[in-house]
């Protein structure tokens, strides 16, 4: 019985082992092949032989950094408003409501996006009558990312002491000096987590992206140019090439695992260091 | 604080639903604006035949061109986007577009059997010699080159390569399943054919199935279908153990959205938008083709 028990324990550390090991495996002998010059350059023409990768890390950190900062002031406001301003009848519905976000698959916000906010951009917004692009990816994407942000940061403000807060008003501090000065930094860490969770979303997020991003493998000067991300590169060609420009393609794959796993790192460090900010504040009130 | 507060969320719901639905509505074609170039994603059929045949062949596509995934995605664009301008398959346009004549011819099967429409590839299916051990395979082979295959692919818009084909006798014995993928132009047409089929050999099923081109490339040269469908001249490279049989042959259209006053465009027209390379002579704005 033992047995079985360590094999399923075991089992999810051999499924990352292979993944690590078909990445690296494939991929890095790649770009050692192409070299770096040209992996990591601009110009992208898998009939030429060159698999610059530049513009879509570019894409892909523009449309992260553009989807944290709607998502980011949305989201922390709305934490913000659920902890002490929105009427406590309203805090439950709002909160299962933000969450329901979290289950509606991806596909779904690529469609919405492609089909109303991709036009909607287009025709009124865009100045040269293209929608798609980085505004329209990073709108879809911030939504996404809301029930991350509100229920991490919102979990991270209840975890600070009351006192705090009332030791604020009793200096009289007003209910908002007291949530923003105070209560805000007080919770910083568990936000920064919040933050970095929904960055991890925002830049492995595939379907909904390559719905609303146009595909075009160009450097992105405009909010309103079809471009393309590393993970739309991935998937938009997976099915149909082979031999080097599939072999790219895993390479681009090794790349966008280095950016999670730097994630995956940041994660944890603020991980920590939320945990011990806890313990010294219990420990200051004991 | 309640009432600030339900009257902003009120507000921000009727901004939301006003924006959704100012976005279903679509503007009109406006000629200050720049041409949205729409192309297909590398390793379609349709794209590196369009390529070729207006001089820009190996060309990556412009800088921030509109890639779609297949056909149908490409109609939907055209047909809500008032500046677009996309290839797509003859056979597969519908009244949804408008279809541009190329230097001033119309594209029609005739104009493309009489060779004066010149944006024209074949239509193909590749398979392992291999593959027709299977008399399943060799009856849906035998059965496209029929005379009951011609007529479909007539009236479906695509131009017949056979002229006095000998219509297809079944063969009762036959069972099974057989499948077919690869591309997304050929895809529509090879389903009204394999519906066909299963009519006259009641016992066989044909799954058809898109990809791209490419995708048609990998799954006939591994054998994970029987048959891989290519929109392009067979290129031996991609596919070294297959051998082609073309089914038909289709005109590449040139279509805008319906209310784009534009009617002709010439090939040198084309391939100053389609260019990357284009210069100075780039065409990037509608009203360098409509006054």
């Amino acid at each position: 019985m033992r047995g079985i028990f360590l094999f399923c324990a075991v089992f999810s550390i051999l499924a990352l082992g292979c993944i690590c090991v078909f990445l690296l495996a494939n991929g890095l002998p790649f770009i050692g092949k192409v070299g770096l010059g040209n992996f990591f350059g601009t110009k992208w023409d898998i009939h030429n032989g060159d698999y610059g990768i530049l513009s879509m890390i570019v894409a892909s950190l523009y449309v992260t950094a553009l989807s944290m900062i709607f998502g980011v002031s949305l989201g922390l406001l709305t934490a913000v408003s659920l902890y002490k301003f929105c009427p406590r009848r309203a805090v439950a519905p709002i909160r299962q409501m933000v969450n329901l976000l979290a289950g509606i698959p991806s596909v779904i916000y690529g469609l919405f996006g492609l089909i109303i906010i991709v036009p909607f951009l287009r025709d009124y917004i865009s100045p040269n009558g293209v929608g798609y692009g980085i505004l329209a990816t990073s709108l879809v994407l911030s939504v996404m990312v809301l029930p991350t942000i509100v229920g991490v940061s919102l979990d991270a403000l209840n975890a600070v002491p009351k006192n705090y807060y009332e030791g604020a008003l009793a200096l009289g501090a007003t209910k908002e000096q007291g949530v923003f000065k105070v209560m805000l930094p007080a919770a910083k860490s568990g936000i920064m987590a919040a933050v970095v969770l929904s960055i991890g979303r925002a830049i492995g997020e595939t379907m909904a992206v390559i719905m609303v991003i146009g595909g075009s493998p160009a450097m992105p000067t405009s909010l309103f140019q079809s471009v393309r991300t590393l993970t739309a590169n991935i998937a938009m060609g997976a099915t149909e090439l082979s031999g080097d420009p599939m072999t790219a393609l895993v390479a681009t794959g090794v790349v966008l695992f280095f950016f999670a796993l730097l994630l995956n790192a940041s994660f944890s460090l603020l991980k920590g260091g939320e945990k011990r900010e806890n313990k010294r504040a219990s420990k200051a009130n004991s | 604080m309640k009432n600030p507060f339900s009257l902003v969320s009120l507000v921000m719901a009727l901004v939301l639903v006003i924006t959704a639905g100012a976005g279903c509505g679509g503007g009109g074609f406006d000629s200050s604006k720049n041409i949205a170039v729409v192309a297909r994603e590398d390793g379609s059929g349709t794209k590196s035949a369009f390529m070729e045949i207006i001089g820009l062949k190996g060309k990556v596509d412009p800088v921030g061109a509109i890639q779609q995934n297949g056909t149908a995605g490409v109609l939907t664009e055209v047909k809500g986007n008032p500046v677009a301008i996309a290839y797509e398959s003859l056979g597969y346009v519908t009244s949804d577009a408008k279809t541009l004549k190329v230097d001033g011819v119309a594209a029609t099967v005739a104009n493309i059997k009489n060779g004066t429409y010149k944006i024209a590839r074949p239509l193909s299916v590749i398979y392992q010699e291999s593959t027709l051990e299977n008399d399943i395979c060799q009856a849906f082979l035998t059965f496209l080159r029929s005379s009951n295959a011609q007529k479909i692919i007539s009236e479906e818009g695509y131009v017949s390569l056979l002229d006095d084909a000998p219509a297809y006798t079944a063969n009762g014995a036959l069972s099974g399943a057989i499948s077919v993928s690869g591309s997304t132009s050929l895809q529509d047409l090879m389903d009204d054919l394999a519906v066909e089929f299963q009519k006259l050999q009641k016992n066989v099923q044909v799954v058809v199935t898109g990809g791209g081109s490419g995708t048609g490339y990998n799954n006939a040269e591994s054998g994970v279908t029987e048959f891989g469908m290519i929109s392009e001249e067979f290129d031996l490279g991609k596919a070294p153990t297959c051998t082609v049989y073309t089914v038909c042959n289709d005109g590449i259209a040139v279509i805008v959205n319906k209310s784009n006053p534009l009617d002709n465009i010439t090939m040198a027209q084309l391939r100053n938008i389609y260019d990357v390379d284009a210069g100075a002579s780039a065409i990037i704005k509608w009203e360098t083709l409509v006054n």
